[in-house]
């Protein structure tokens, strides 16, 4: 008989609700701000900053509990007024993407709390992978493109609700505005000490539809 | 809307720049653009004008191209942000100051010389910031950089204001001939038609081919970019490096650009990007190596553009082989930016009839079927993206 592989769970946020989730799911790794930022996500890891350096945190659970609406809207969640749209139990409808707290529209502290809790309970009893509705991103349409420079001069301004929400109406036209967070240019120098191997081009046979 | 005389596929640069030389030219055009005005390579360039490092079989036309762009305000209204603060390639290496001098030589022995050896004392006045390993390089005084999108739109305001006609949201679906008449059917279910075609659909353009009747072997790529937070100023010219990929510049804003050609991934149908973080590591570290102040920089932002890439690297640009009233202008290969003004001349001056410019022959689409490009003895120098 081989042994269940226990799910690994990453928990984003150090306020109250990234700290009520870790309490109830002791197991998980907390990715919280100063010693560690969040600032990148693919389906399976996060990048994240920290101690002068970048790494891939591999997860097969993400509870974003951490106001990070970028974050979130990269993986593919669904955003309504700069909130994350989930279920009673957190849940994105992105498979594996739960979130508590303001970033998922709590009220207050408790209200944030209690969020986190129902989410961490719904990922111990194992349901990451979720039945809900695949949400679609909902976001403002940004009445004009942003060119790259005027879209990083955007992200470079205080994380906050101004931000994030002029940030996800280009995400809207864009696709994924990356990053989510600003990110050591050095850190990520470090990541690769030697050039990577070319890639060839993507080949393309299809034909139009 | 009237029958347009001209259809062009794509309102990226180089279609929009044909619609404006078309419609100045009297004809009746109308752009098809699947998404918005430079939604992809066009928009999402590193704005690099530059003639220093092209394939031989590029240089005539990006030495016209560089005489262009000192005037573009002349040809669509505006400057586009265009700066002549001239390219810089660094050497790291003694073997790589060697190659890039033998390349100085050959290109003067075909009577350019527009790309100048410089040693490392030149190197460092030109770039004081630069690191002390660098040991000399070469210089293209008259190059700089623009904004690609404000560029790109720029040229589909000249082109609308000389009538021309742009459709955004128009995806191709299926092309016809038929009668004497190309027929493109879009995916909302529009007919458009007219006796020529231009196919400038960028990465897409392999499709338009192969719909045509014209298969090209053709492939695509998502070429990475970085912007930092803006800093104080650290450099004037555009910076690239002769042994690895870069194209490195200052905005007037500060913001340091790093890209020059390492790829994520692409999806052609959806047009979504997945970025390769260690790849977009290796272009700061890249950076850094050459750039030592930029240790305390923090990067803000990291995208990718779908850019066409043909085996060979050089731009499908000529007159179909197989199909009557079809010109192709696609596949730039991450390099087709600093051309647009010239192309979109070419381009209209084949689609109206015109001789055959022998300065686009490499290009001809055929080139493939028939056994490759025309041979150059000394190929280009890396290209970076944009």
């Amino acid at each position: 008989m081989s042994a269940i592989e226990t799910p690994r769970i990453v928990i984003v946020g150090g306020g109250p609700a990234g700290r009520a989730a870790h309490a109830a799911l002791p197991g998980a790794v907390l990715i919280a701000r100063p010693d560690a930022t969040a600032w990148h996500a693919e389906p399976g890891h996060l990048w994240v900053e920290g101690d002068g350096r970048v790494w891939a945190e591999p997860f097969d659970a993400l509870l974003v509990c951490a106001d990070e609406p970028l974050l979130l809207a990269t993986l593919g969640c669904g955003i309504q007024a700069g909130r994350v749209v989930a279920d009673a139990a957190g849940r994105t409808g992105v498979p594996g993407i739960s979130v508590a707290g303001r970033v998922a529209g709590a009220a207050d502290r408790q209200d944030a709390e209690r969020q986190a809790i129902l989410a961490a309970r719904a990922l111990a009893a194992g349901s990451v992978d979720t039945d809900a509705p695949v949400i679609p991103p909902a976001e403002t349409l940004a009445a004009l493109r942003l060119d790259p420079v005027a879209l990083a001069a955007l992200l470079e301004q205080p994380v906050g609700l101004e931000r994030d929400r002029a940030a996800l109406a280009q995400h809207a036209i864009l696709g994924a505005v990356v990053p989510a967070r600003p990110v050591s240019l050095a850190a990520l120098a470090g990541l690769v000490a030697t050039m990577p191997e070319a890639v060839p081009p993507q080949a393309d046979m299809d034909i139009l539809a | 809307m009237t029958d347009p005389d001209i259809l062009i596929v794509g309102g990226g640069l180089h279609g929009l720049s044909a619609a404006l030389h078309l419609a100045r030219a009297g004809r009746r055009v109308r752009v098809l653009e699947a998404r918005q005005v430079g939604a992809q390579a066009s928009g999402y360039s590193a704005g690099g004008v530059r003639t220093l490092g092209r394939h031989p079989a590029e240089v005539p036309l990006a030495l016209e191209a560089i005489e262009r762009w000192h005037t573009i305000a002349d040809l669509v209204g505006e400057d586009c942000g265009f700066r002549p603060v001239g390219q810089v390639r660094v050497a790291e290496t003694e073997a790589e100051l060697a190659s890039l001098a033998a390349r100085v030589e050959h290109l003067r022995a075909a009577g350019w010389t527009h790309e100048e050896l410089a040693d490392a004392d030149t190197v460092r006045r030109l770039l004081p910031a630069v690191a002390p390993h660098v040991v000399g390089g070469i210089v293209a005084r008259r190059d700089g950089f623009a904004s690609p999108l404000r560029t790109t739109r720029a040229f589909g305001r000249a082109a609308e204001a000389a009538r021309a006609v742009v459709i955004e949201g128009a995806r191709v679906a299926a092309v016809e001939r038929q009668a004497g008449l190309w027929r493109l059917r879009t995916q909302g279910g529009e007919t458009h038609a007219a006796p020529l075609l231009l196919n400038a659909a960028g990465a897409w353009g392999g499709r338009i081919a192969r719909a045509a009747g014209e298969p090209i072997p053709f492939g695509f790529n998502a070429f990475q970019m970085l912007l930092t937070e803006a800093l104080p100023p650290l450099l004037t010219p555009v910076v690239g490096a002769a042994g690895r990929p870069l194209s490195f510049k200052q905005s007037d804003s500060g913001h340091v650009m790093i890209g020059g050609g390492h790829k994520g991934q692409a999806d052609l149908d959806t047009g979504a990007i997945r970025l390769d973080v260690p790849r977009l590591a290796y272009s700061a570290r890249t950076a850094l190596d050459l750039f030592p102040a930029l240790q305390g920089a923090r990067i803000v932002h990291a995208w990718a553009g779908i850019e066409g890439v043909t085996p060979d690297e050089l731009p499908v640009i000529g007159r179909s082989a197989v199909a009557d009233g079809l010109v192709h202008a696609f596949g730039f290969s991450g390099h087709g930016f600093a051309l647009a003004p010239v192309i979109g001349a070419r381009v209209a001056g084949l689609l109206l009839d015109g001789p055959e410019a022998h300065d686009l022959t490499a290009f001809a689409p055929a080139r493939f079927t028939f056994g490759g490009p025309v041979p150059e003895t000394r190929p280009a120098l890396l290209q970076p993206a944009g």
